[in-house]
């Protein structure tokens, strides 16, 4: 049967104002339900017709999954909280200005005028071969086709490489991670709350999914502790292009100061894995030591000691490397 | 006497509507009983059609029909058909569904079986050169005269290819003037470079949408065209139809930067499905079909040995471009890299050759500035590094090397109708501040080094011989009749201005048709190859000095004196000596209606083009009719010129690369219209830019699928990714060879603002010129690393 | 039921990609219905069943215990046991819903398998006696007189040569199916990163490794069957003298003389025959130490 693509097929929508009637559609449709927030993920998988769900549930109208309330010093995010709202929310700027700074760094005003942050975290990979309805592991098929040794392979990923090696595109994931927020996870039966860090899914444990989300579950808000509340912080993001574009790598970091040392930190890299990563090897080499630029070299190099690049991206290890070098000394050298 | 309006700034009519979304576009457009049709596409870059089963999706409900490749007009090899049984990229359309709406034709084709047989593809132009290589097309690989031929080098040819060098082997096109062994013998430096250009598709923000139907036998059809004569003619042509059974309606075009010259191919399919079904047929092409069939520059992969004096005086050109010419036509791009090398640096000894090869990706078309924006965006950077060589500063390079009025170039050596190319660097170096920033130029702060490019763009200004068609009615008012094309520059208007002007009507009383071929146009030029403005100026000049001509000679017949004596003005044909004597141009168009003739468009002249005969028929006797035919001089070849220059810095530990600054001045003769001009230099600069840095598209090797088909990853430059501000000038100093002094202005700043970029980025790397595009932040980290480059060195499609 | 995954390639033409997890299932099935079927059918039979033929004549020589798996034997047979199971448990866990990272785990155990398989050859041709596993005209008359007895409900055993024929049918079956699972997996290695090689799924044609998927995916279904059905056997209680004799490596002189006859599998004196040890490693503790508390 002939394939065509960029068209949207018919599916039964469902625009459930609650979450318990969100998640009683979610467990009567299973894997044939998809839920629906902005759309910029979901609406390219629809319209190539690669995934085709019967009962798309739209969380548009549920009012209850919106908003940032301050919360003991930490936040309290809806899922359905648009990415424009978490960068420019006062709560998110004055303490986690982190979150702020990543969300504000997601594609274009646009996107992130209908993107949610439940959706940014919990968003697919942006491989192409996968994309292209290509029926590869990830896809439940039986071959990385963005491995193989003439393949494009440019954005995947240098760490974590498990049969796919495609990388996570969110931006906000990685400073979630940093900031150890805890992820509330909600189905029909019952609620779970998963630190930030668990909540993204190796493809060694589980090749088709991206997060620890099962078919019959919602992300229902994202819980910022206070820990990390006006810590020092470091985003930044390398692009092709200043907007409309993923990141070939982002790094997140949090750091506490003492006495000119680093008391502890937290320091995340995105588009290097399948998943986000917390570079431990890096943060052990800075805690106790000064934030400068040799300990930041000294970190990045620890960081990309285990990196294993495919054909074309070679680049990631001098970047994911100097992305942390300079969370650590600041942009400026 | 009104204004002139030559040289002033005045918003177009059309922009109103387009700014409020007014305009109708191709796509906006219903009919009644309008049905949609989808396009199945081939999965495979090669293959042929086996078998087709479209049976159970005729069965379907709301289901209309199918058109196959057996319904369409299939030209001769190596022409490209709309719709093909043996697809020849993966994309190209097998056949299109109509349906009640888009969801069931899509559905309809999910549920057409097809069985096809692959064969052998090839992306990369070198491996189909290779002995055993496989070739494009069953016919061969490339096409020399009007044959399509093969040509296969030796392994010796490739044993350069080895170590990363361009290989040379038997061209299908060469040329050669001047000694260029002795010249290259005695030069003082000879640098030999391997450079690589992408390919990239054109991406104009409309898609080329279509919508069709019939009505008494005529075709109607709306479509997105830069061109509106010519595409006529194209659809008649390819659909064996006389000119007067199509009426084309394209008012808006979003773009098309060379793509949809006529694009007329794809237009074939809502117009013979719609006739097969009895319904208006609705093509809506979506993103990722606009990149498979919406065109696409050719890549080249060349080699560039240049033999300079101690004085930076370019002495000696050897230049062979192996191209990548898609699968079908042949592009001319390689030829015209040629012609612009030799016209920019004034080649006294030079040798070109190459080879178009046919290969599975999307068809290639003319993009802007096509050939010159390839060649000046590599060549420009080697020009650094032999001043950097050679020990002299790279402005002063350019000024012994750039062409004046006496430059000549290409094989024929054939003569220019202007150059002020040199103005032009004074120019910009002052208004940029050339020594203060070259004095910046690899200075280092932070992670961020200083690169500071320049680079000089040639290409063609201007053809001339087409027709101009006006009237002036019995409303006073002036309607100059456009049959160009409105793809978003305001050539509609702004060459009208030529006609306003030598009457010397007030612009509000100026009305422009256009965009609708029911509307009586002339026979125009294509809308490409920046023709418009030289060549419409010229015609419109031409059509208003002979309704000039007629006011005088009507004016001097009722009020006496000699038609010399009268003077146009105001709306109003007036003695030039008594201004109260006259009458106004609403009753020169009754006196032109009641004379009939010449006057009233009854009798035309001989020399004008059959197309505007008849629109000029169609009109007559509904006023005063200026219509004539370009015979103005026109002896040399026209160009225009941009020079850009550039501040980048590069971030050291990122590879990322900002602009900080970009300037562009011209030499484009008279400035018609200095806003337009601006949009164009800019335009085409980060155009430009976005070619040299960010935009690409990419295909697997293994299936040849191509990805990077949408906007977002392919690409190309966003707002932030430009500088803020940036500036431009223009020399300003006519064309002596045509009436107004305009040249056009729509290709050159594409390679001006490509070329200052990959200047700048070979500047801030110390002179390290990567000699390819995109030149993205992965290969410079790689360069300042000292890492391995991520792509071969002659690696395409990255 | 679906027999085969299949998936449109990138060409849009159709492949097959692997065995449907119907199968898996089906074969899940199909070893329990063995059980289960054989299980009541023994016990409908009411009777222990006794040997045809018992003939406790030719007994002399015989020791108290006869060796039947030198130590050798015994850790390979452990190893590969471990190895099957780590492999079929990180190949179907993960389709049954329970995810964790077995890639690794599952061709690292294929390693294993694989080098014990060469040992075991290795060792069977040059130290054991090779053609005791060999199938003869004797053994095609036991099983035909086992399944008789079987189906009739009376005692169709015989008493045979060190390996009953079943078992050699059961060897031998395993040697196919196994030997499939691992060249075939050997093939998939090379779509694996391992520290010696970068995985290329190009090296053959969609069509091949189609092919070859789906033989992997039969045979190892086809291992869930003949292993269940193997511990099956393993742990019935009139087997358990065989199951101990794979722990502890001997057989006592009754159970010798019960199921074997001296002539088909000739044994001289107590050589070689190790008192009982610890040889086997941990299973050996949780298995009651005394060869006489059979049931
Ligand atoms: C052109 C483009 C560029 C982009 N660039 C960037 C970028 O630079 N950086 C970046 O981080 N992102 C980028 N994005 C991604 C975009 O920001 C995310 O796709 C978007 O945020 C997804 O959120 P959404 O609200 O649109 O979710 P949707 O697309 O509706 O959903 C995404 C996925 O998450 C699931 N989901 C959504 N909400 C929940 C929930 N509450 N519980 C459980 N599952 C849920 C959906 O089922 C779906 O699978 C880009 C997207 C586009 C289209
Ligand atoms: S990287 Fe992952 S998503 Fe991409 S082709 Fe490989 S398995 Fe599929």
């Amino acid at each position: 049967m002939a394939v065509i693509r960029d068209m949207m097929p018919a599916f039964e929508l469902f625009r459930p104002v609650s979450v318990d009637d969100a998640l009683q559609l979610m467990a009567r449709h299973g894997e044939a339900a998809w839920a629906l927030a902005g759309g910029l993920d979901t609406f390219d998988w629809l319209k190539d017709r690669i995934k085709r769900p019967e009962a798309v549930i739209d969380l548009g109208a549920i009012s209850e999954m919106r908003g940032i309330t301050a919360d003991r010093g930490g936040l309290t995010i809806g899922a359905m909280t648009t990415l424009t709202e978490v960068a420019t929310s006062p709560e998110v700027v004055e303490s986690f200005s982190l979150l702020s700074m990543a969300a504000f760094h997601v594609a274009t005003p646009q996107i992130r005028n209908q993107g949610t942050i439940g959706g940014n975290v919990a968003q697919d990979t942006r491989c192409w071969y996968y994309r292209g309805g290509w029926p590869c592991y990830r896809a439940g098929g039986n071959i990385c086709y963005a491995a193989a040794p003439k393949a494009m392979n440019r954005e995947h990923c240098i760490l974590g490489a498990k049969r796919c090696v495609a990388v996570n595109p969110s931006d906000t994931a990685p400073a979630l991670i940093a900031l150890d927020a805890q992820m509330v996870i909600r189905s029909a039966g019952g609620e779970r709350v998963v630190a930030a860090e668990d909540f993204f899914m190796s493809p060694a444990v589980d090749i088709t999914r991206m997060t620890v989300l099962e078919p019959d579950e919602l992300l229902t808000e994202i819980r910022i502790p206070e820990t990390w509340s006006r810590a020092r912080f470091y985003f930044e993001k390398v692009r092709d292009r200043q907007s409309w574009d993923f990141s070939l790598v982002t790094v997140a970091s949090a750091m506490r100061m003492s006495g000119g040392r680093v008391q502890d930190a937290r320091i995340v890299v995105n588009g290097v894995a399948p998943r986000p990563v917390r570079v431990t090897e890096a943060e052990s080499v800075l805690i106790g030591s000064p934030a400068n630029e040799s300990i930041g070299l000294a970190a990045g190099e620890a960081a990309i000691r285990r990196a294993k690049p495919l054909r074309h991206n070679d680049f990631k290890r001098p970047l994911m490397r100097n992305l942390i070098r300079r969370a650590i000394r600041g942009q400026e050298a | 006497m009104a204004e002139k309006t030559i040289g002033r700034d005045i918003a177009p009519p059309d922009l109103v509507a387009k700014v409020t979304g007014r305009a109708k576009y191709a796509e906006d457009f219903r009919a009644e009983g309008m049905v949609f049709a989808k396009l199945l596409a081939s999965p495979m870059p090669h293959a042929r059609v086996r078998s087709i089963d479209t049976s159970e999706a005729l069965a379907m409900d709301g289901v209309f029909g199918v058109l196959t490749a057996d319904e369409v007009p299939q030209p001769g090899a190596p022409n490209e058909p709309a719709l093909t049984n043996e697809p020849l990229y993966e994309g190209e359309a097998i056949l299109a569904v109509a349906a009640i709406d888009e969801t069931t034709a899509a559905d309809a084709i999910e549920k057409i079986r097809m069985d096809l047989e692959p064969l052998p593809f090839v992306l990369d132009p070198l491996d189909s050169l290779r002995p055993d290589g496989p070739n494009a097309r069953l016919d061969g690989n490339t096409r020399i005269g009007r044959e399509v031929q093969t040509i296969k080098w030796s392994e010796e040819d490739f044993a350069a290819a080895a170590d990363g060098h361009m290989p040379v082997g038997q061209p299908g096109d060469e040329w050669s003037y001047g000694d260029v062994d002795a010249a290259f013998d005695a030069a003082d430096l000879v640098l030999d470079e391997t450079i690589v250009h992408q390919s990239l598709t054109h991406h104009p923000l409309e898609s080329r949408s279509c919508m069709a139907y019939w009505q008494n036998g005529k075709l109607f059809i709306h479509g997105s065209t830069q061109s509106t004569a010519r595409t006529r003619a194209a659809i008649a042509r390819g659909l064996g139809l006389e000119l007067h059974d199509v009426v084309l309606i394209a008012e808006y075009c979003g773009g098309g930067f060379g793509s949809k010259i006529s694009g007329s191919t794809i237009m074939q399919v809502p117009a013979l499905l719609s006739r097969k079904i009895g319904r208006p047929v609705m093509l809506r092409i979506t993103r990722a079909e606009e990149t498979y069939l919406g065109r696409a520059r050719p890549g080249f992969q060349a080699k560039a040995k240049i033999g300079y004096r101690a004085d930076g005086r370019v002495v000696a050109m050897e230049l062979f471009i192996v191209q990548d010419n898609g699968p079908y036509g042949r592009s001319g791009d390689f030829r015209t890299a040629a012609d612009m090398a030799s016209l920019t640096y004034q080649v006294p000894a030079m040798r070109f050759g190459g080879v178009s090869v046919y290969t599975n990706t999307p068809p290639k078309s003319a993009q802007r500035a096509p050939g010159g924006g390839q060649i000046t965006s590599m060549l420009e950077p080697i020009m650094d590094k032999a001043a950097r060589e050679l020990g002299i500063d790279r402005v002063a390079l350019r000024h012994i090397n750039v062409p004046d009025n006496d430059g000549v170039f290409g094989p024929r050596r054939r003569g220019l109708t202007s150059a002020y190319v040199r103005e032009a660097l004074d120019r910009g170096v002052e208004l940029f501040g050339w020594e203060e920033r070259a004095a910046r130029s690899g200075q280092r702060h932070g992670s961020m080094v200083t690169g500071i490019g320049i680079g000089v763009s040639s290409f063609v200004g201007g053809s001339s011989g087409f027709d101009g068609l006006l009237m002036i009615r019995e409303d006073g008012k002036l309607y100059v009749h456009q049959g160009i094309g409105n793809l978003g520059t305001h050539s509609i208007a702004d060459t009208a201005r030529a006609a306003a002007d030598v009457l010397g009507m007030p612009w509000d009383r100026v009305e422009i048709v256009w965009g609708d071929t029911s509307r009586h146009l002339p026979w125009s030029a294509v809308q490409a190859g920046s023709q418009t403005t030289h060549a419409h100026t010229r015609a419109n000049h031409a059509a208003a000095m002979d309704a000039k001509r007629k006011l005088q000679e009507i004016a001097a017949g009722d009020l006496g004196g000699s038609p010399g004596d009268y003077e146009t003005g105001d709306g109003r044909v007036y003695r030039r000596n008594d201004r109260d004597t006259g009458m106004t141009f609403a009753r020169a168009a009754r006196r032109a209606t009641q004379l009939g003739g010449k006057y009233s468009g009854e009798e035309l002249p001989e020399d004008i083009n059959a197309m505007t005969v008849t629109s000029a028929q169609a009109l007559a006797g509904e006023g005063l009719m200026g219509v004539a035919k370009d015979t103005y001089p026109h002896e040399g070849s026209t160009f225009s010129f941009v020079v850009g220059f550039a501040e980048v810095e590069v971030d050291f530990e990122t590879g990322h690369v900002v602009v900080k600054d970009y300037t562009a001045v011209t030499d484009c003769g008279t400035v018609l219209h200095p806003r337009s001009l601006a949009a164009q230099l800019y335009g085409g600069g980060v155009q430009g830019m976005g070619m040299a840095r960010s935009q690409r598209w990419v295909f697997d090797p293994q299936w040849g699928v191509s990805f990077a088909k949408r906007l977002y990853t392919a690409r190309p430059p966003g707002i932030l990714d430009v500088p803020l501000e940036m500036k431009w000038a223009a020399v300003g100093i006519p064309d002596p060879q045509t009436p107004v002094g305009a040249k056009g202005i729509g290709e050159p700043p594409l390679g001006a603002g490509a070329a200052a970029i990959t200047s700048a980025i070979a500047d801030a790397l110390g002179g390290r010129c990567l000699c390819r595009t995109p030149l993205t932040a992965d290969m410079i980290l790689a360069a300042v690393e000292g890492r391995e480059q991520p792509y071969g060195p002659l690696e395409t499609h990255v | 039921m679906e027999i085969f995954r299949r998936v449109a390639n990138p060409w849009n033409q159709e492949v097959l990609i692997g065995i449907s997890w119907d199968v898996m299932w089906a074969a899940a099935w199909a070893g329990l219905a063995f059980v289960v079927f054989h299980a009541v059918f023994v016990w409908g039979a009411g009777k222990k069943p006794e040997h045809a033929g018992a003939d406790h004549g030719s007994a002399a020589g015989v020791p108290e215990r006869v060796e039947r798996h030198v130590v050798a034997a015994r850790v390979f047979h452990w190893t590969m046991a471990l190895a099957m199971f780590t492999l079929l448990i990180t190949a179907f866990f993960p389709v049954l819903g329970i995810q964790f990272a077995w890639v690794t785990i599952h061709w690292m155990a294929g390693v294993l398998l694989i080098l014990s398989v060469a040992y075991h050859i290795v060792h069977a041709t040059l130290k054991q006696d090779f053609w005791s596993m060999w199938i003869e005209g004797r053994d095609v008359a036991d099983v035909i007189r086992l399944l008789k007895g079987f189906l009739t409900r009376t005692d169709g055993r015989s008493r045979t040569g060190k390996y009953p024929a079943d078992h050699k049918l059961y060897h031998h079956l395993i040697v196919v199916v196994a030997g499939f699972a691992i060249v075939t997996g050997l093939l998939m290695m090379v779509r694996v990163d391992t520290p010696f090689w970068t995985r290329n799924p190009y090296l053959l044609a969609d069509s091949t490794w189609g092919v070859v998927y789906v033989l992997h995916g039969f045979s190892g279904v086809a291992l869930i069957t003949l292993v269940m059905a193997h511990v099956y056997f393993a742990i019935r209680p009139e087997k358990l003298w065989m199951t101990r004799s794979m722990i502890y490596g001997w057989v006592g002189r009754e159970q010798f003389l019960e199921h074997h006859d001296p002539e088909r599998w000739v044994v001289t004196g107590a050589a070689g025959v190790e008192p009982p040890s610890l040889s086997a490693g941990g299973v050996a503790e949780s298995v009651p130490q005394d060869p006489d508390s059979a049931p």
